[in-house]
């Protein structure tokens, strides 16, 4: 299936899939947090790949990612994307701190995000494999600090070996009370489209 | 020949220097004394092509090495083997001699090293880069490839100067 050929209904099936994925998700970091946490309805956009790398806010805007593949029955990538700032207040959210306590991405800010990309990933992925009866792992996440255009380029880079498109999930985390501007993109490959739409009955 | 949405910022009054920023698998060619910009570069390849006397060229934002034989669509110029000698052709067009033609070239970062597929496109976007400018007789004077970390590059046409930026590095020049 190329992502392009999806009709409008496979599509609102696939945003379903991301919001209750992306609810999971919240559900998993609000236990972490101790703290409530928002999602928005998800965006589901088919994009060509070389716009994907300009969506969050300019290919130069300086951000915190962990990227994970995920393996089984599907392929694809998961992107956790947040916002420099915003990311170093989450890890002093973690430790139940005040935040502009942790200034920098060391070892252990890095593993500390790393986990909660990791248990959002899980969560996000769980959902949608008990929704559609399928197998599906997440691998551990990677990290990395640096412009959110080259980071954005990795989730792409495979899927534009061989199309030209790319659907692309993308839910907004938001603090009750605290900024999280946190972006959980959901990419997953063309061939897994089939067999995810094919076992929601609207392949 | 596709079309080539490049966005252009600034003014076009004489003397005054435009910055045309090349997006992903786009190319733009401009004269002086504008610059051109190919922002956060992460296992993309900006390929940064320089005339000196004629003070023109041309920067080409490679997203991928080569394309594969399967069905393709969109602009193939996102393809190293695709893009680079387009480029090269359209500098010529605007009155530029092939063996006048100098490149510096930058990016080919591998910004995540867990997936085998991902991590070593930069190093074959930069390799396949390098074979089509060998292939075209097109010396490279200068490169800053590899790593883990994003790269801005600008190719500035009043002398040829190109300057890499990144966070953990700042800037510097090739």
């Amino acid at each position: 299936m190329r992502p392009e050929n999806l009709s409008d209904m496979q599509m609102d099936a696939m945003r379903e899939l991301g919001s209750v994925g992306a609810a999971h998700a919240a559900t998993a970091l609000s236990q972490l947090l101790g703290r409530a946490i928002e999602i928005e309805v998800p965006e589901i956009s088919l994009l060509r790949v070389t716009e994907v790398p300009g969506i969050l806010g300019g290919p130069e805007q300086v951000v915190a990612a962990a990227y994970s593949r995920f393996l089984g029955d599907i392929g694809g990538s998961i992107l956790f994307v947040v916002p420099e700032q915003a990311a170093l207040a989450l890890v002093d959210h973690l430790h139940g701190r005040s935040p502009g306590m942790t200034e920098c991405f060391g070892p252990e800010t890095q593993a500390l995000f790393v986990h909660v990309a990791f248990v959002q990933a899980s969560a996000y992925l769980a959902a949608i494999a008990r929704m559609t009866d399928i197998n599906v792992l997440p691998s551990p996440p990677q990290f990395a600090h640096d412009m959110a255009g080259a980071i954005l380029q990795v989730g792409v880079a495979r899927l534009g070996m061989r199309a030209d498109s790319a659907l692309l999930v993308r839910t907004a985390f938001i603090g009750d009370g605290f900024t999280l501007d946190a972006t959980l993109l959901f990419l997953p490959d063309p061939e897994g489209l089939d067999i995810v739409l094919n076992r929601l009955g609207l392949a | 020949m596709a079309e080539r949405p490049t966005r252009s910022t600034g003014t076009d009054c004489a003397g005054e220097s435009r910055i045309v920023d090349v997006g992903v698998g786009q190319i733009a060619v401009a004269e002086a004394p504008d610059r051109l910009v190919a922002s956060a570069l992460g296992s993309c390849v900006g390929v940064a092509v320089y005339d000196p006397i004629g003070r023109r060229g041309g920067m080409a934002h490679v997203m991928l090495p080569r394309a594969s034989d399967t069905a393709l669509d969109g602009d193939p110029s996102r393809f190293a083997d695709c893009g680079v000698p387009r480029l090269v052709e359209e500098i010529q067009q605007l009155g530029s001699l092939r063996s006048r033609l100098v490149a510096k070239i930058a990016g080919g970062a591998a910004m995540f090293r867990a997936d085998s597929v991902v991590a070593g496109i930069g190093e074959r976007n930069a390799a396949e880069v390098r074979r089509q400018l060998r292939l075209l007789r097109i010396p490279v004077l200068a490169e800053d490839t590899g790593g883990s970390h994003a790269r801005t590059v600008t190719l500035d046409l009043r002398d040829g100067t190109v300057s890499v930026r990144s966070i953990a590095h700042g800037t510097r020049e090739l």
